[in-house]
């Protein structure tokens, strides 16, 4: 049965982007460099987008590493020089997929938190207009209306922070907090010598 | 791929979309110059999923919070934090009372005016949202979840825990739930429950034969014990919820029916004055406060004629 495209975004919105940031910090440290940290991330969300339905996945967290994991044996197996930790940190993965879900009681507190701490960082304007628009829930009329400004200038504003968004989704809060004002590409974390 | 881009490249392209998608509304996703933009690098449809999973990440704050819309007045105070953080005073306190264990066993009085659609998160962390001229108790207790809907509808989704049973009565009727998204709607003598996600149990009360288990896509409008069970699609379910956002989905309802809809949430009723017309179907999306600009939609589009005053929005053919 085919999902609307509604339900699929709501889907990848409480399901999986906010746990992008730790499937992101397990792949650096699993010794990825950024870009590719980047690739299979975005491979992941080609996935989700090719799906006719998402109902299926019951712990968006555990298919989250999973076809993370996927993806980047895939890469190793076409690379011609495979490094062996990769392939051993990566299998050492499947532990994941028993993971249980986390119980729901934290996680609304914890996607609340998050949500705040997102709108929280946005630049004054942008955190203005994300304010009405996603937490009140004003149209993008209203919102300009209210900040008597343009609905361009709401739209811009809006594209602008979305992008700040997206950027700190990427980011577990702690790492937030390291590289606040060094701009947001991620620093690969070496990994211990074996 | 010659010109080879970044991923942060496409991000940032992806968030121009679905700031256009989300303010222009749906019909921008037809858009040939997306179709176009999207054809040219596959890694871009997941990069646009993304970024509307963003935006629809920043919206189920407002869910959780269970904030209302902005008040009309306060202009520029409201710019500030205080909104979002008013709004996450009462979770944090309900987190606080499910933190240290201690469950309020008092029962807590929920309800709605006419026109009102709240979404309150309880302290077990499962969510509720409660429709039009409702009324619901909500007792959590050390070994069950009680909620009793006095009136009106409700749409649950129940934080997991097998300990504690989330059982909601409406009338005779029980709904039984672990961990899932149901909703219930009492009716005269019926009462409709809904599965979204899940599995939910049901029975009525002193009806030994009436229990049975409801899948998601199951919905059953329970009036006695052999009651059929209805499938839906899942767009369906998410249709008939559209009034948890304000909204009235209409997908080839009658007229008549649409009417029935606006008039749940709206002391202005619209009365459709021929029986020609009320059978008439009709496809849109409206606000639930908004029956005038469905009065006017239905106008255009089927040729009626409308007439309003303080009470009533007429709708006749136009002959």
């Amino acid at each position: 049965m085919k999902q609307s495209r509604a339900e699929v975004i709501a889907f990848v919105g409480g399901q999986i982007l906010p746990h992008e940031a730790d499937v992101r910090a397990w792949l650096v440290r699993t010794g990825g460099a950024a870009s590719d940290v980047d690739d299979i991330i975005q491979e992941t969300y080609c996935r989700l987008a090719g799906l006719d339905t998402v109902s299926h996945i019951r712990n968006g967290r555990a298919y989250f590493f999973r076809t993370a994991r996927n993806i980047a044996i895939e890469r190793i197996r076409r690379a011609r020089i495979v490094r062996i930790d990769c392939v051993t940190e990566i299998d050492a993965l499947n532990v994941m997929d028993d993971e249980p879900s986390p119980e729901r009681i934290v996680a609304g507190r914890r996607e609340l938190r998050q949500v705040q701490r997102l709108i929280e960082g946005l630049p004054q304007r942008c955190r203005q207009i994300f304010t009405l628009r996603r937490i009140h829930g004003l149209s993008q009329r209203e919102v300009a209306a209210r900040l008597g400004v343009s609905e361009n200038v709401v739209e811009t504003q809006s594209i602008r922070g979305l992008r700040l968004v997206l950027r700190a989704l990427t980011q577990t809060p702690s790492q937030a907090c390291r590289s606040a004002d060094q701009g947001h590409d991620l620093v690969p974390v070496r990994k211990r010598d074996r | 791929m010659t010109s080879f881009q970044s991923a942060k490249e496409i991000d940032d392209e992806a968030a121009q979309w679905a700031v256009l998608i989300d303010g222009r509304g749906l019909g921008a996703q037809d858009d040939p110059k997306l179709q176009l933009w999207l054809a040219g690098d596959p890694r871009r449809a997941g990069a646009l999923l993304r970024a509307q999973a963003a935006i629809s990440l920043l919206d189920r704050g407002r869910a959780l919070a269970g904030v209302e819309a902005a008040p009309v007045t306060g202009g520029a105070r409201l710019f500030g934090r205080r909104g979002l953080i008013a709004g996450l005073g009462g979770v944090g306190a309900a987190a606080l009372v499910g933190g240290v264990g201690v469950w309020a066993s008092r029962p807590q009085r929920l309800d709605t005016q006419l026109g009102e659609v709240r979404r309150v998160p309880l302290a077990d962390g499962s969510l509720v949202a409660i429709n039009t001229k409702t009324a619901l108790d909500v007792t959590l207790g050390a070994r069950s979840r009680l909620v009793t809907l006095r009136r009106g509808e409700a749409w649950f989704q129940v934080a997991k825990d097998p300990q504690r049973p989330f059982v909601v009565s409406a009338g005779k009727v029980r709904v039984r739930a672990v961990g899932t998204a149901f909703s219930v709607r009492r009716g005269e003598g019926t009462v409709d429950v809904t599965v979204s996600e899940g599995v939910v149990e049901t029975w009525i009360e002193g009806q030994p034969g009436s229990r049975r288990r409801l899948a998601a896509g199951a919905g059953v409008l329970l009036a006695g014990p052999i009651s059929p069970v209805i499938v839906k699609s899942p767009a369906e379910i998410e249709r008939g919820l559209a009034w948890r956002n304000g909204e009235i989905a209409l997908d080839g309802e009658s007229l008549g029916e649409a009417a029935a809809q606006f008039n749940r949430y709206n002391s202005r009723q619209i009365l459709i004055e021929d029986p020609r017309l009320a059978q008439e179907r009709f496809v849109g999306l409206f606000r639930t406060n908004e029956p005038e600009s469905f009065a006017a939609a239905v106008a255009t589009s089927i040729g009626a004629k409308v007439s309003e005053d303080e009470r009533y929005i007429r709708l006749s053919l136009n002959e």
